[in-house]
Order: structure tokens, then C-alpha cells, then sequence
């Protein structure tokens, strides 16, 4: 009996060391903000399936973790905007990296107008002007337009903007340059732009607070984040001319739209104003960049448990999007996402992932 | 005695005759400790050149990484008040102003980002100055109730306050900055001022706004939202109250009772004293001053989420504003560019030698004053 017991401590303590040592993978990705609370949540549900397997994503902004995937102290990096041609070049060229999206998400106007209850609607082109200060109160015959039966009170409009770089106003000012050649022209687009009017707050909690306490005032932020702090935000005029409210469905429709324009491994598109009933206007994907061939791992191992970590991304991790507020990708570009996934190897050794077959 | 060295009996019996034993004895103590003296004043001095050393590194490391930026903008960087990272397409326009139009098509031009510190100093400047101004009347009040008014029982417990106040970290000034003063000032105050300063002629500047958008210009009322150059300063003002408190309440109190008792027995009034007293220490009060104005033209914290953040040089206190180091809290970490991320390490750059220099000229004034003080007494 006690030999017996001897026996099977021994064995128990041999496969626990055996565990401990031979399988654990570490992996370290980091950047854009926005999809963050999706990707913990996908960190912490993957940990659950593979507990071998342990990642970590910093959320540090798309820039910053677009520099750590160049400097490779990234494993893989997450960004709203897709790489720049420029930036593509510093890490080696189109042909060495693999960008993907992981899931799409909406920017919305919210706002704080004192009187106002109902939902407001806004179109492009009034959001421009009001961001190039040719609309300045609320009474404007051009919001009005768009809001027949709403009694808009005469309140000068405080627009509030992200002041820190971020992919979300990246999203908006591209969105509104397709409205405005005016807005192209003159504020232009980018992660940071130079407005001519209204003030700057940090992060979607800085720019939420700016509105919520200036009345007259409006913003833009992430859908997300609008959800979840119950953050009343506007409809938007699509290009069909449908009034569209952010919905993981609606930025889902936008996404389907633009899978025509992506191929290879570069799977970059803009999915704003997209055509579509549905399609709600100011939608962007985000996206998972890593290495072609992943020889900056150090092992196998590690390459393959990010492939199959990204492979269950783009799949089940996908279920739990809608409830965080993110829309999940159209079963069209799910098809491109697996083809660059395939597309992956380790020292010139292509991998698969091992979990492919159980979809 | 035999066990004695011969060396230490020696001197013991040589000791009355011969006099220059004491200083013998005294070279070996001072031989004895000489050398852990000497380690000592290396471990000094090495403290002090490692404090010289950083100072430098710091200066040579933000020197260097701003030097892409010095070299694209030149002296044009300070004075340049256009802050754009993003390059901009847009028509070409012609010397005429119109639109170049080329075989039916309009000719399209990339503008460069473009980067000019001039607001951001302009915002330092004009925030620093009008938080000194809400500032050392206070301070000078707060010290001066505290030296010549205050009943010991009180002057303590207050004293104390005053101080507790310098501890608050200014994370929590910012909080209740944007949550307190800033909805106050956004529909009492600023709407108040706007009634009684507004119909007064040539204060009209205060309420209004020119806002230039691609060669067009749109002139309004100006939103009155609390998040301006005004709310920054009252907020700087509150944070650098208890740093000139304290400092001026310790100068005033080594004035001389000799001096204070003097004014009084010639006649002077009670306020007649206070201004003698003043007067008196008026170099380390200034001291204090630029103490003040040190900490609030580096504060980030607490400024940026009152500020308004945008980058622009507006005559009106009631307009937002950006601060230097504010806009560095901004925008370091999602600086997507070289050029970017060196402009702003040449607007640190700037705040550095801004804030050495306050330093410089404020000891030169003050060493200066005293040394003339000491020269008339």
C-alpha cells in the first residue's frame, strides 16, 4: 500500500514538472487601444482552452505598437490603421508581414444638448462643417433639416475632439473627407489632425466627460465605449441615405462591403462610407499584424501557439465580440483571414493550425 | 607600560619636554581619520558630479533626438504657430488665390507636416503669468495673516493646512478642476463676467472668436465652456499658493523684530509696517515668486484636463489653450512620425532651458538684491 502511494506521488510530481517546463509558450503583442477590452477577453478565454499558452497584449496605441513589432520586441502588434507603405518598408517590406482584421468597430457622435431627448440625426457633411466651424448653433437650418419635429435650442456648438493620437479619430476625419473636400482639404485626415475650432480631451473617457459636461457640446467616440458607459450617441446618415444607428450588425454590413478590395496577406480595408441599407457609415476594421515568417520566435512552438491563438481569434473568439460592443467579421472576409493565416510559416517551414480541423 | 609600543612610550615620556607633541598626536587622529575622509568628500563630490552628469545627459539626449526637427524647422520652430502632424492634399491654388486647373483637372499639392512651438509657449507664458497674477496677492495675504495677525492657537493649525495642500497630488487638482470649477465657471461665472464685461467698450475681444478655416474666416461669440486658458491659471494659481505661502510666511517672520517694532514706534500704521516689512524682504519674496511661476509652467497633470487642448494662440483667456508640457502628455505616445516625436522632444527641450533659465535669472535678481542690501547696511 505505502509503495504504491510512493509510486503515484512520484508519477504525479514527474508529469507536473513534465507540464511545467516542456509546454509553456510565451507570447507578448501589443498596441492599438480600441479592440483592448476584446483582445483581453480573448486572452483570458484562450488561457482557459490552451493554459499553456500565455499571452499578453498591452495596450499602449497602434503607433507604439506598430514601432514594437518593427523593433520586434512585439510577437504581434495590433493597430487601427493599417500600416503606411512607409512603415511596411521599415519592417521589411509587403512581402514579410501579414495583416489582418480581427474585427470591426463603429465611431459615434455623441452629444449634450440641453432640451434635446430625442435621437439626433446627423449626416457627413454637417459633422464636417461643424468640425470646420461653419456650423455653430444648434438651431442651423441644416441640422434642423435632418431632424424634422425636433425643437433644436439656440446653443452654441462646443465640438470636442481626441487631443492624443488615436486610430478613432483616424476613423473620423477619413470618414469625413469623403463628405467634405473642404474638411480633405484644409483639416485633412490622420491620428492627429490640426482642428480649426472646439477643444481637445485624452482617450474616449476624456472626450465623453468634455461633452456630457458642456452643453452644447459634441464628440466622437467608440461605439464600445459608448455602450458600456450608456453614453446616448446620434444616427448617421449612410450612402444609400438610410439613417443608421452603430450596431455590431449594422458595422458588420459595412464590413461585408469591402471584401472585394482585399487580397493576399495585406488585408487592409477602409470600410467607411461603404455602399449597403445597412452599412452603418463610420465603421473601420482593426487589425493583427505579425511577421510572414515568423523567425523572430525563438521557437516552433511559439510560432505555431500564436497561429493557432490567432486562428481561434478570427473563429470562436468572433462569439464574443457583439457582447463587447464589437461587430464580428462578415463570413467573406473570415474566408481572407484564414487564406493569410495559411499563409504563414516558421523558418521557411510552413505552419498549419492545429486546430483548424476542429472547426 | 611595556606592553606599549616603543613608538606611543616614547612620546609619553618625551611628552613634557618636548612641544611639539600635541601636534604630532593631532597628525595622527587627522592621519587617522584622514582617510575615510577622504572617501567621504569622493562620495560628495561624486554625488554632486552624478546630479551634473544627469542634468547633462538630459539636456545632450533631448538636444539629440530633437535635432531632426531643429534641422527641418530652424529658428522658424518658435515661431511658427501652425501644429499639424498630418500632411494635407489639398488643390493647388495659384498666386492669383484660384484654383490651378490643368487640362480640365485640378492640380493637387501635398502640404508637409507642419510643426511651430508658438502657441504652446505663448499658452505656458500667458497661463504662468496669470496664475502668479490670482496667486501672489493670496500668498502674500495668507503669509502676512499668518506673521503679524493670526493668534498662535491659529496660526498652526492653518499653517499646517497651507502646507497639507502642496502634498495633494496634482492628478486630484485636475479631477477637481474639470468636475468642480470647470462646470462653475461654464454657467456661473463666465456667463456673469460676460454680462457685466461684455457691453463694456473695448473689453470686446474677451467674448469673441476668429476662427480661420482654409482661407475663409467665420468671426462669433465665443462658447463660454470652461475648459480655457482662464480655468488652467485659476487651477495653477491654487496649486502654487501653498509653495509661496509657506516660503514667503518663512521669510517674513526673519524679518528683524527690531525692524517691525522701528516703523511702529516712528508711527507708521499697521498696513505702513506690513509694506516696510515687504519691502524688506523683497528679493527672497520674489524667490518665492519664481518658485511659484517654476512649478506651474511644468505642471502637466492637473492643466491638460482643464486647458481645452487646442493648440492656438487666442487672444481671449475664455478660449482654449494648450501648455507645453501639456501638449508633451498629449502626444508623446501616440506620436506616429520621427519628425512628430522630435518636434516634441525639441518643445521639451525648450521647457528645459525655459525653466533653467527662470532659475538663472532668479538667483542672479535675488543674489544681486542682496548683496545691495548688504552693501547699504
Amino acid at each position: 500500500m505505502l509503495t504504491l502511494l510512493k509510486r503515484a506521488v512520484t508519477v504525479a510530481a514527474v508529469a507536473v514538472c513534465s507540464l511545467a517546463s516542456a509546454a509553456e509558450v510565451r507570447l507578448q503583442g501589443g498596441g492599438a487601444t480600441f479592440p483592448n477590452p476584446l483582445y483581453q477577453r480573448w486572452v483570458t478565454e484562450y488561457g482557459k482552452k490552451d493554459p499553456d499558452a500565455k499571452i499578453d497584449y498591452q495596450s499602449i496605441g497602434s503607433g507604439g505598437g506598430i514601432k514594437g513589432f518593427t523593433e520586434k520586441t512585439f510577437d504581434f502588434a495590433g493597430s487601427d490603421a493599417p500600416m503606411s507603405a512607409k512603415e511596411l518598408k521599415t519592417a521589411g517590406g509587403e512581402n514579410n508581414v501579414v495583416e489582418f482584421p480581427t474585427c470591426a468597430g463603429a465611431v459615434v457622435p455623441a452629444y449634450n444638448v440641453p432640451g434635446v431627448k430625442e435621437e439626433l440625426k446627423f449626416s457627413g457633411e454637417v459633422l464636417a462643417d461643424i468640425y470646420l466651424g461653419k456650423i455653430n448653433n444648434w438651431n442651423d437650418p441644416k441640422l434642423a433639416e435632418l431632424n424634422p419635429g425636433v425643437k433644436l435650442p439656440d446653443k452654441a456648438i462646443t465640438p470636442v475632439w481626441r487631443n492624443d493620437g488615436s486610430g478613432t479619430t483616424f476613423v473620423f476625419t477619413n470618414y469625413l473627407a469623403t463628405q467634405s473636400d473642404e474638411f480633405k482639404g484644409s483639416v485633412g485626415v490622420g491620428k492627429q489632425v490640426q482642428w480649426p475650432i472646439g477643444s481637445g480631451a485624452k482617450g474616449n473617457d476624456g472626450v465623453s466627460a468634455a461633452v456630457q459636461q458642456t452643453a452644447g457640446g459634441i464628440g466622437y467616440i467608440e461605439e464600445n465605449y459608448a455602450d458600456h458607459n450608456k453614453i446616448p450617441y446620434g444616427l448617421m446618415r449612410n450612402r444609400d441615405g438610410k439613417f443608421i444607428k452603430a450596431s455590431s450588425e449594422t458595422v458588420s454590413a459595412a464590413g461585408a462591403g469591402a471584401v472585394q478590395a482585399m487580397k493576399g496577406h495585406i488585408l487592409a480595408a477602409d470600410i467607411w462610407n461603404q455602399p449597403g441599407e445597412k452599412a452603418y457609415p463610420i465603421s473601420s476594421f482593426t487589425y493583427l499584424i505579425v511577421y510572414k515568417d515568423l523567425n523572430n520566435l525563438k521557437s516552433k512552438e511559439q510560432a505555431q501557439a500564436l497561429v493557432d491563438f490567432m486562428w481561434w481569434a478570427s473563429h470562436d473568439g468572433q462569439k464574443l465580440a457583439p457582447e463587447l460592443g464589437y461587430a464580428p467579421l462578415a463570413d467573406a472576409v473570415q474566408k481572407n483571414v484564414e487564406n493569410a493565416l495559411n499563409s504563414l510559416s516558421f523558418k521557411g517551414e510552413a505552419l498549419k493550425p492545429s486546430i483548424a480541423s476542429a472547426k | 607600560m611595556t606592553q606599549l609600543t616603543p613608538n606611543l612610550a616614547s612620546i609619553t615620556t618625551a611628552a613634557p619636554p618636548l612641544l611639539p607633541e600635541p601636534p604630532a598626536r593631532g597628525i595622527a587622529s587627522a592621519r587617522g581619520s584622514f582617510g575615510s575622509d577622504i572617501v567621504l568628500q569622493w562620495l560628495t563630490r561624486l554625488g554632486a558630479i552624478i546630479i551634473l552628469l544627469m542634468l547633462a545627459a538630459l539636456l545632450i539626449v533631448l538636444f539629440h533626438a530633437a535635432l531632426p526637427s531643429i534641422r527641418t524647422f530652424g529658428a522658424q520652430f518658435i515661431v511658427n504657430s501652425d501644429w499639424r502632424p498630418n500632411e494635407l492634399e489639398r488643390p493647388k491654388r495659384g498666386p492669383d488665390g484660384k484654383v490651378v486647373i490643368e487640362d480640365g483637372e485640378t492640380v493637387m499639392e501635398v502640404v508637409p507636416p507642419s510643426f511651430g512651438a508658438l502657441p504652446v509657449i505663448y499658452g505656458t507664458a500667458m497661463s504662468s503669468a496669470l496664475a502668479l497674477v490670482f496667486a501672489v496677492p493670496l500668498s502674500f495675504g495668507a503669509a502676512l495673516f499668518l506673521v503679524r495677525v493670526a493668534p498662535r492657537l491659529l496660526a498652526a493649525p492653518v499653517s499646517f493646512l497651507i502646507e497639507f495642500l502642496a502634498a495633494i497630488p496634482s492628478i486630484a487638482y485636475g479631477i477637481w478642476g474639470l468636475f468642480v470649477l470647470t462646470p462653475f465657471l461654464q454657467s456661473h461665472l463666465e456667463p456673469w463676467l460676460w454680462r457685466v464685461l461684455g457691453p463694456v467698450p473695448g473689453l470686446d475681444w474677451l467674448f469673441h472668436d476668429t476662427i480661420k478655416v482654409g482661407g475663409r474666416t467665420i468671426e462669433r461669440t465665443l462658447p463660454l465652456t470652461g475648459r480655457d486658458l482662464f480655468c488652467g491659471s485659476l487651477v495653477l494659481a491654487i496649486m502654487i499658493v501653498p509653495i509661496i505661502t509657506a516660503i514667503s510666511r518663512d521669510v517674513l517672520r526673519q524679518v528683524p523684530r527690531a525692524q517691525v517694532e522701528g516703523t511702529v514706534a516712528l508711527g507708521a500704521t499697521w498696513w505702513q509696517s506690513c509694506r516696510e516689512m515687504l519691502k524688506y524682504s523683497r528679493s527672497a519674496l520674489f524667490g518665492a515668486v519664481m518658485l511659484g511661476l517654476a512649478r506651474a509652467a511644468g505642471e502637466t497633470m492637473a492643466i491638460t484636463m482643464v486647458i481645452g487642448n487646442n493648440n492656438q494662440i487666442k487672444a481671449s483667456p475664455f478660449a482654449p489653450a494648450q501648455t507645453m508640457s501639456s501638449l508633451l502628455a498629449g502626444e508623446f505616445a501616440e506620436a506616429s512620425t520621427d519628425l512628430h516625436r522630435s518636434a516634441l522632444c525639441e518643445v521639451a527641450l525648450i521647457l528645459l532651458l525655459m525653466s533653467l533659465a527662470f532659475n538663472v535669472i532668479a538667483r542672479w535678481l535675488v543674489v544681486g538684491k542682496n548683496a545691495r542690501t548688504a552693501a547699504a547696511h
